[in-house]
C-alpha cells in the first residue's frame, strides 16, 4: 500500500498524467492563446507549471456553461447525464475549497443535481499548493491555506529540490492511482502543515442589517454590471433553463446566469425586486458572506482573488467586506 | 514625475469645481484595486480631490459614467473618454452644458502587467477634441500619429481568426458592458421576442452577438479598447470592428467623436446613397 506522504518527481506526474489521458479527459494549467486557463489537454508538454494562477476557476468542467440536460420526445423525457472520466491536475487550495462549497450546494441541500455529481464523482482531483499570494489574492483571511487543502484526491505540495513534489493521497481514487502510475514510491515524514488564518473576513449581520445600514449605492457606485466577476468565481453557480424545440423534440438546456445581469430576477409580469445594479450586486455579496453560510455552513468565497483581478471598474469584494465590517460597527 | 504634476493640476480644477458648486460629482481616478491600479473613483466633496489621481495606469473608460446620471458632472477625459463625451453629444444622449469637461492629453495605458492597453499603440487622437479645462503632456507632441496597418487578411483568413477569438468568449457580456456606445436599455441578445440567442451557447450565438454589436457599433467606436481590455478571456473583436469603422470613414467621411456638431454618420438620410455596406447596393470602384 501506498504511504500516504511520498515523493514524485515532475517527470512522473507527467508520465502519470500522460496515461490517464489514455482514457480520461485532462484538465489542467494551460494557455488559451493569451492566458492560463484550466483547459482540456492532449499533451502533457502544453501544462503549464508554476506559480501563476489560472484567470477562471475550474468550475465548469463540473458545471459547465451550457449543457443539454433533457430531452422530451414522444412523451418520454430523457436525462442526458454525463458519465465521462475526467481528470483535473493543477486545482489550488482556494480553488478545491471552492469546489467543495459546489458540492454542497449541488449535492447536499434538499435538491440533488446528478449532473454535477456525476461528474465530480467521475472526476480524480489532483490539487497543487500555491507558493506565493498574487495581488488580489486575500485566501488567508478567508480562511483558505494557500498551502494545502484536502478537498481532492491527490495532493502536491510546494516543489522542491529536482523538481520532486510532495504527495499526499487523501482518497481510495488518490492512493490506487498513484500505485498504479508510480514505481518505487519514496517516501517522505509529512510533518503536518501548519496554517495561521490572518484575521478572518467574515461578515457577523442579519440580512436586514445587510439590507438597511449599508449605503450599497455608493459602494458600487462604479460597478458596470459586466457580470465577470460571476463568471470566473470558483463559488457562482447560479443557472437559468431554456427550452428549445430541436428537430421534432424538446431540448432543455441549462445555462450559467448571473446575478449582476438586469434579467436576473426580472418576473414574467415585468416587476423585477432588484432593479438597480447595486440591488444586484447586493444579492452576490449576501449570497456568497451569507446565505451560503447559513444553508450549508461555509462562506461561498475563498479569497482567490479572481474578481479582484478582474473586475474592470476596480470593485474589491475584501474591500466592500471590510468596509461593511466598519459600518456595521 | 510629470504624472505627479498633471495629478496637482487636475486636483486643484477639481477642487475650485467642487467648491463652486456647479457640479456635483466629478468622475476621476484614485489608486485601488490591484496594487499599483488606478481604478474609477466619483469624488463628491471637496475633501475627496486628495484622492484622485492620474498616471498610466487610467486604463478604464470613465466616460460612461456619466450615461444616464442626471446631475451635472465633471469629468476627467482623456481624449477617448473625450471622444465619448462627444458621441454622446451627438447622439442626443448629454447635453454639452451638463458636463464640466476637463480634458487630458494622453500618452497610452498600460495594464496591471505594464502591458500597452489594447487599442493604446494604434491610437491617433492624443487630445481631447473638446473640453473646458485642457491639461496639457508635452510628451504627446512628439509621438508616431500614422495610421495603424490594416488587419484585412483576406475572407478565409479573416474567418479563421474570428473563430479563434470567439472560441475564447465566455459570453459573460463585459465587452458590452464595457462598451460606451452599448447602452441600450435592452440588449438585442437579451431579447426574448425575437429570440436572437438560441439555448445553446456554441459558435453561432458567439457569432451573432459579436456581429450584432459590430453592426452597432458601425460608425460609432471611438476606438478606446474597452471590449479588448475588458474581456478576461483575451478575446479581440476590436479588429473586425476597426475595419467596419475604417469603412464609415473612408465611404462616408465621418470620424466618430471628433465634433460635437457634426451629425453621425448612421443618422443621416441621403436619397443619393450609394449604400455600399448593403448586399447588393454598389459596391467600390
Amino acid at each position: 500500500m501506498a504511504d500516504p506522504a511520498v515523493m514524485i518527481s515532475k517527470a512522473e506526474i507527467l508520465k502519470m498524467l500522460a496515461e490517464l489521458m489514455k482514457d480520461a479527459t485532462v484538465f489542467a494549467p494551460a494557455s488559451n492563446g493569451k492566458k492560463l486557463d484550466y483547459m482540456p489537454v492532449r499533451n502533457v508538454e502544453d501544462i503549464v507549471f508554476g506559480d501563476d494562477i489560472p484567470y477562471k476557476s475550474p468550475k465548469e468542467i463540473f458545471f459547465p456553461r451550457t449543457e443539454k440536460i433533457i430531452t422530451f420526445k414522444d412523451g418520454d423525457a430523457e436525462a442526458e447525464i454525463s458519465t465521462e472520466k475526467y481528470v483535473l491536475f493543477g486545482a489550488r487550495p482556494c480553488d478545491l475549497e471552492a469546489l467543495d462549497i459546489m458540492r454542497k450546494v449541488f449535492t447536499e441541500g434538499r435538491f440533488k443535481d446528478p449532473f454535477f455529481e456525476e461528474r465530480y464523482n467521475n472526476t480524480l482531483i489532483i490539487g497543487v499548493g500555491c507558493v506565493d499570494k498574487k495581488p488580489g489574492c486575500f485566501c488567508d483571511e478567508r480562511e483558505t491555506d494557500m498551502g494545502y487543502s484536502d478537498k481532492c484526491d491527490l495532493f502536491l505540495g510546494a516543489q522542491g529540490a529536482e523538481d520532486y513534489f510532495q504527495a499526499l493521497h487523501l482518497s481510495e481514487k488518490g492512493r490506487e492511482t498513484l500505485g498504479r502510475y508510480i514505481d518505487g514510491l519514496r517516501t517522505f515524514q509529512n510533518t503536518g502543515h501548519e496554517f495561521k488564518p490572518a484575521h478572518t473576513l467574515s461578515i457577523d449581520a442579519t440580512e436586514e442589517e445587510l439590507f438597511d445600514k449599508i449605503d450599497w449605492e455608493s459602494l458600487v457606485e462604479t460597478c458596470q454590471g459586466c457580470g465577470m466577476c460571476t463568471y470566473i468565481c470558483p463559488t457562482c453557480h447560479c443557472f437559468g433553463f431554456k427550452d428549445v424545440d430541436e428537430g421534432g423534440c424538446a431540448s432543455r438546456y441549462r445555462n450559467w446566469d448571473s446575478c449582476m445581469f438586469p434579467k436576473f430576477t426580472l418576473h414574467a409580469s415585468g416587476h423585477n425586486p432588484r432593479e438597480e445594479r447595486h440591488e444586484r450586486y447586493r444579492q452576490r455579496f449576501a449570497h456568497k458572506y451569507l446565505y451560503v453560510k447559513k444553508n450549508f455552513g461555509a462562506v461561498a468565497c475563498t479569497g482567490c482573488g479572481r474578481c479582484v483581478r478582474a473586475c474592470p471598474a476596480g470593485v474589491n469584494i475584501k474591500a466592500i467586506a471590510e468596509k461593511i465590517g466598519e459600518d456595521l460597527q | 514625475m510629470i504624472y505627479e504634476e498633471m495629478t496637482n493640476n487636475i486636483r486643484s480644477v477639481c477642487e475650485k469645481l467642487l467648491n463652486s458648486n456647479d457640479v456635483e460629482v466629478i468622475v476621476a481616478y484614485r489608486g485601488g484595486g490591484v496594487e499599483g491600479m488606478q481604478i474609477p473613483y466619483f469624488a463628491k466633496t471637496p475633501e475627496d480631490v486628495q484622492n484622485i489621481e492620474w498616471g498610466d495606469r487610467c486604463y478604464q473608460n470613465i466616460a460612461p459614467y456619466v450615461h444616464g446620471l442626471s446631475k451635472k458632472v465633471g469629468i476627467l477625459a482623456k481624449p477617448c473618454d473625450a471622444r465619448i463625451l462627444t458621441q454622446y453629444i451627438t447622439e442626443q444622449q448629454i447635453k454639452r452644458d451638463d458636463v464640466y469637461i476637463i480634458g487630458v492629453d494622453c500618452v497610452g495605458m498600460v495594464d496591471e502587467n505594464g502591458d500597452p492597453r489594447p487599442g493604446c499603440p494604434d491610437c491617433m487622437v492624443r487630445k481631447p477634441p473638446i473640453y473646458d479645462e485642457y491639461i496639457k503632456d508635452d510628451r504627446v507632441d512628439s509621438l508616431d500619429l500614422s495610421p495603424p496597418a490594416s488587419e484585412d487578411g483576406g475572407l478565409e483568413a479573416n474567418f479563421e481568426r474570428f473563430r479563434k477569438e470567439i472560441d475564447k468568449c465566455i459570453m459573460c457580456y463585459a465587452c458590452r458592458q464595457a462598451c460606451y456606445g452599448c447602452y441600450c436599455k435592452t440588449c438585442f441578445i437579451d431579447r426574448d421576442l425575437p429570440d436572437w440567442q438560441p439555448a445553446e451557447i456554441d459558435a453561432g450565438t458567439k457569432m451573432t452577438f459579436h456581429m450584432g454589436r459590430t453592426m452597432h457599433l458601425a460608425g460609432r467606436c471611438v476606438e478606446c479598447g474597452a471590449c479588448e481590455a475588458s474581456c478576461e478571456s483575451g478575446v479581440n473583436v476590436r479588429y473586425i470592428i476597426k475595419e467596419v469603422t475604417k469603412f464609415i470613414e473612408d465611404e462616408y467621411g465621418y470620424s466618430a467623436g471628433m465634433d460635437p456638431e457634426q451629425v453621425p454618420a448612421l443618422l443621416v438620410n441621403k436619397f443619393d446613397d450609394r449604400e455600399v455596406g448593403f448586399l447588393g447596393g454598389e459596391t467600390h470602384g
